[in-house]
């Protein structure tokens, strides 16, 4: 083959062109640390880069939720350890009432501390996360209790949230009817308290209701205790999930540096290579020796 | 008897021819660089020998040579490579142009990254998700409400970013197609001086070079043909005469014709025409029915010559290649005229966003005016349904826009399942939750509760054609298409490249100049020059014995 100038410096040309867009390449992988920018470059991985990142905003998500539901879990188990701990002090004062050796000024004593127990306990059931009332059912907005007593807006809904694809945890513990119930025997007390005629026996009959209450609360911690277990497993499994996600979206997307820069270290001399070669090449013709 | 100069007359011959051949190589050398050129050389042959055939020609003891003529200067050129090198252009030129076109739409779209759509509605869907969380809680109805907005823009951004490139590309078209009408302009030009010269008997290698290069350009924007002329007269044999260039088509019924574009020195002009008769250009020119259509498609190429005038469409020649075919097939055009049916890259791509932004706003706003609104916490009245939460009317990639009521008031996100319950995130939940949804006709979606405790099963809307994909999967259908053809559109760049610079260095193999020969040559020229000389000296000094130095003997 007849071989020109013109097709050596074609040639130069366009092997320079090559292995400038070469290296061009390798520094884009390089500076963004991605393997590809662009759909063409890799439309499989590209599709899958989008699903892998919509996997890893919902674990981010899920996670974000978790810990509103901890909060949630958590205020109430904390609130329900307080109403605990205030009707087992009810419950010392009532055996401490139902002796009829007390004196009306010991009762009148007793019966103004359970007064004070019993608006903790409603400020209990109005205890909040955020501006939430947890104990209000869905009408979060709500107290549980004003200073007139129970309000009327409250309900018994589950509240739930999301967290896992599909998976939704019940919340909160509705406290229409527990901390109504509560209030109830509260008010129950202090009028029996309150007459003179009713003896110690009288009093003792209330500690039944007492016990019923105490386990109703019980019952609650124990559910959100339960419920504090699954939370704790979901924690894991969406941490476990996240890291997984992440791994393959870096898999997918993400530059192996050690390969990149050899390879664009490569192609740079490749590069410089080509560029002496093709001087020496370009430069030599008969004209330089004919004299 | 010869005659006592022959020998003289003989070298100057060899003289002249010698010296237009070292010409010759000059200009050769000269053109080293010029595009298009072909290297010539020069055909020498002997001069009739002597004498010539006769009764009476004088014995001699055999033919004398009498010297050397130029026969003729030829450049040197394959056809069959040329042929080669026009088809890969034309290819390359589509491949070339197309891949350019989508790398630009995949700029814009930027996927997969943190800005592009899909983000957008990822983090819609999470704010969702936070309100259902926080159905309560103002500052993330806010952010939904921000987000949604971001979401809008982002399609609203795509769909402009998309048109002007679009726009670009109409102008493009418009621009290539004055292109094309100048070059054949100057071939017609180069055809009229090549029929004055060639009768005359001289080849003019230099104009057959500029118009094979203007060929090249020509086979760059869409498929010619060539059919060589004769110019008559006292032509050279070698003569290429008059060009008449044709365009190939695939006419209506399925065969192959070709449309005359220059004949002679006449020469057609091309207009390229969209659906409403109007020049493509790069300026809006709305369908007034469809006032979506930024850009009138293109619909036909009108070819007039003299007073014949004839026009092919998209499909007339999309069995060949060319860059003019492709900038149509990327803008968009339609076949039958009108602009019901549009086809083409960018408009494709332009109506599947509007497909999605449309099914998206109808089945988002559809759910979210059954849900229940945040009222305040001691009356349930003012907890009513939802309103459209993106603006009814924008239902394109274009004009999709968040409903300004919410913009002002973001209690108004309906995320409540049942009226009244401001803890109540469930409907905000089954919003978020449409993400994975696939979308399909009257799906049936959850149940809402009004005060009164009546439960009603709420349903997708109908005719969303979505086809059971998701929003997203849509969309990543969408992404993942256009990945496929930009690889496909590069692979086949990088190869009609490669074999294109295998046919160039073949062509160049045999036409271009190499400058060792032509040195080479030059030595050889310049040496035959000088040995001529040299005999026209030897022939004096012969000459100088007959003249001086004879009958001079005994002096």
């Amino acid at each position: 083959m007849r071989v020109t100038q013109s097709m050596l410096s074609n040639n130069m040309l366009r092997n320079l062109s090559n292995s400038y867009s070469k290296i061009g390449k390798y520094q884009e992988q390089i500076t963004t640390g991605r393997k590809f920018t662009r759909p063409s470059d890799d439309p499989v991985s590209t599709v899958k880069g989008m699903a892998f990142r919509t996997d890893l905003n919902k674990a981010e998500q899920f996670t974000r939720n978790i810990q509103t539901v901890n909060n949630w879990l958590d205020t109430t188990d904390d609130a329900l350890d307080q109403a605990g701990t205030a009707l087992h002090r009810i419950k010392e004062l009532l055996v401490q009432a139902a002796n009829d050796t007390n004196t009306s000024s010991d009762r009148t004593k007793i019966k103004e501390e359970i007064e004070q127990i019993k608006q903790q306990l409603r400020d209990i059931a109005n205890t909040k996360v955020g501006n939430k009332y947890i104990f209000s059912g869905t009408k979060t907005l709500a107290p549980v209790f004003d200073e007139s007593g129970m309000t009327g807006h409250i309900n018994e809904e589950i509240v739930q949230i999301e967290v896992f694809d599909g998976i939704k945890l019940d919340v909160n513990i509705p406290g229409k009817t527990l901390f109504g119930n509560i209030d109830n025997f509260m008010s129950n007390l202090s009028n029996l308290l309150n007459d003179d005629t009713k003896t110690g026996e009288d009093i003792s009959e209330m500690l039944g209701d007492l016990d019923q209450l105490y386990e109703e609360v019980l019952a609650a911690r124990a559910d959100i205790g339960a419920r504090q277990n699954r939370v704790e497993l979901m924690t894991n499994r969406l941490a476990l999930h996240e890291t997984n996600v992440t791994k393959q979206l870096s898999e997918n997307e993400d530059v192996d540096y050690a390969k990149a820069i050899t390879e664009m270290i490569t192609a740079e001399s490749i590069h410089q290579a080509a560029l002496s070669v093709g001087a020496k090449i370009i430069q030599q013709t008969l004209v330089d020796f004919i004299r | 008897m010869r005659s006592t100069f022959m020998g003289l007359e003989a070298s100057k011959r060899g003289l002249f021819t010698q010296q237009t051949a070292l010409y010759t190589t000059g200009h050769n050398i000269a053109n080293a660089n010029t595009e298009g050129y072909s290297r010539q050389r020069i055909i020498m042959s002997p001069t009739l020998g002597y004498p010539g055939a006769g009764l009476n020609a004088p014995m001699t003891p055999g033919h004398i040579g009498t010297g050397v003529k130029a026969e003729s200067v030829q450049r040197v050129r394959d056809e069959f490579i040329d042929r080669q090198y026009r088809q890969e252009t034309n290819k390359l030129g589509y491949w070339e142009t197309k891949a350019s076109a989508i790398s630009q739409m995949e700029d814009v779209m930027s996927e997969p990254s943190e800005y592009g759509l899909d983000e957008a509605f990822r983090l819609f869907w999470s704010a969702l998700q936070d309100v259902s969380a926080n159905p309560d809680d103002t500052a993330a109805r806010k952010v939904v409400v921000q987000r949604a907005i971001h979401l809008a823009d982002s399609f609203n951004y795509i769909d402009t970013q998309l048109k002007q490139i679009q726009g670009n590309l109409g102008n493009e078209i418009n621009v290539s197609v004055e292109q094309i009408n100048s070059i054949l302009e100057q071939i017609a030009n180069i055809n009229k001086e090549i029929q004055a010269v060639e009768p005359n008997g001289y080849v003019p290698n230099d104009l057959y070079d500029k118009r094979d290069l203007l060929v090249d350009q020509l086979n760059e924007y869409f498929p010619v043909s060539i059919e060589r002329v004769p110019s008559g007269g006292n032509a050279s044999k070698v003569a290429e005469g008059s060009y008449t260039i044709k365009l190939n088509v695939k006419d209506n019924s399925g065969s192959y014709s070709e449309i005359v574009l220059v004949d002679g020195g006449n020469y057609a002009t091309l207009r390229a025409l969209d659906t409403s008769g109007k020049l493509v250009d790069g300026d809006e020119d709305t369908d007034p029915d469809n006032p979506q259509l930024a850009y009138l498609p293109f619909h036909q190429l009108e070819i007039s010559m003299g007073n014949k005038t004839q026009t092919i469409g998209q499909e007339n020649f999309q069995e060949f290649k060319g860059k003019l075919l492709s900038l149509i097939d990327s803008f968009g055009y339609s076949t039958d005229g009108t602009n019901n049916t549009i086809q083409g890259y960018f408009p494709e791509m332009l109506q599947s966003l509007d497909k999605l932004a449309n099914a998206f706003v109808q089945a988002f706003n559809k759910v979210h005016e059954a849900g229940y609104t945040l009222g305040k916490s001691d009356d349930s009245d003012t907890s009513v349904n939802g309103i459209s939460f993106f603006d009814p009317v924008g239902l394109t990639a274009g004009t999709i826009k968040v409903n300004d009521a919410l913009v002002k008031d973001p209690n108004l996100v309906a995320a409540s399942s049942v009226q009244g319950e401001e803890g109540n995130g469930k409907w905000a939940l089954i919003l978020a939750n449409l993400q994975s949804m696939p979308i399909n006709n009257k799906e049936s979606i959850g149940k809402i509760k009004d005060k009164d405790g009546n439960e009603t099963t709420v349903e997708l809307p109908d005719n969303l054609g979505l086809d059971g994909a998701t929003f997203q999967s849509y969309y990543q259908g969408l992404i993942g298409q256009l990945g496929v053809d930009g690889q496909k559109a590069n692979l086949l760049k990088t190869n009609t490249e490669t074999i294109r610079l295998t046919v160039e260095n073949n062509r160049a193999s045999m036409s271009s100049v190499s400058l060792d020969e032509e040195m080479t040559d030059m030595i050889r020229f310049q040496q035959a020059y000088s040995a001529n000389a040299r005999m026209i000296t030897v022939i004096d000094e012969l000459l100088d014995k007959v003249i001086n130095g004879m009958g001079r003997a005994g002096l």
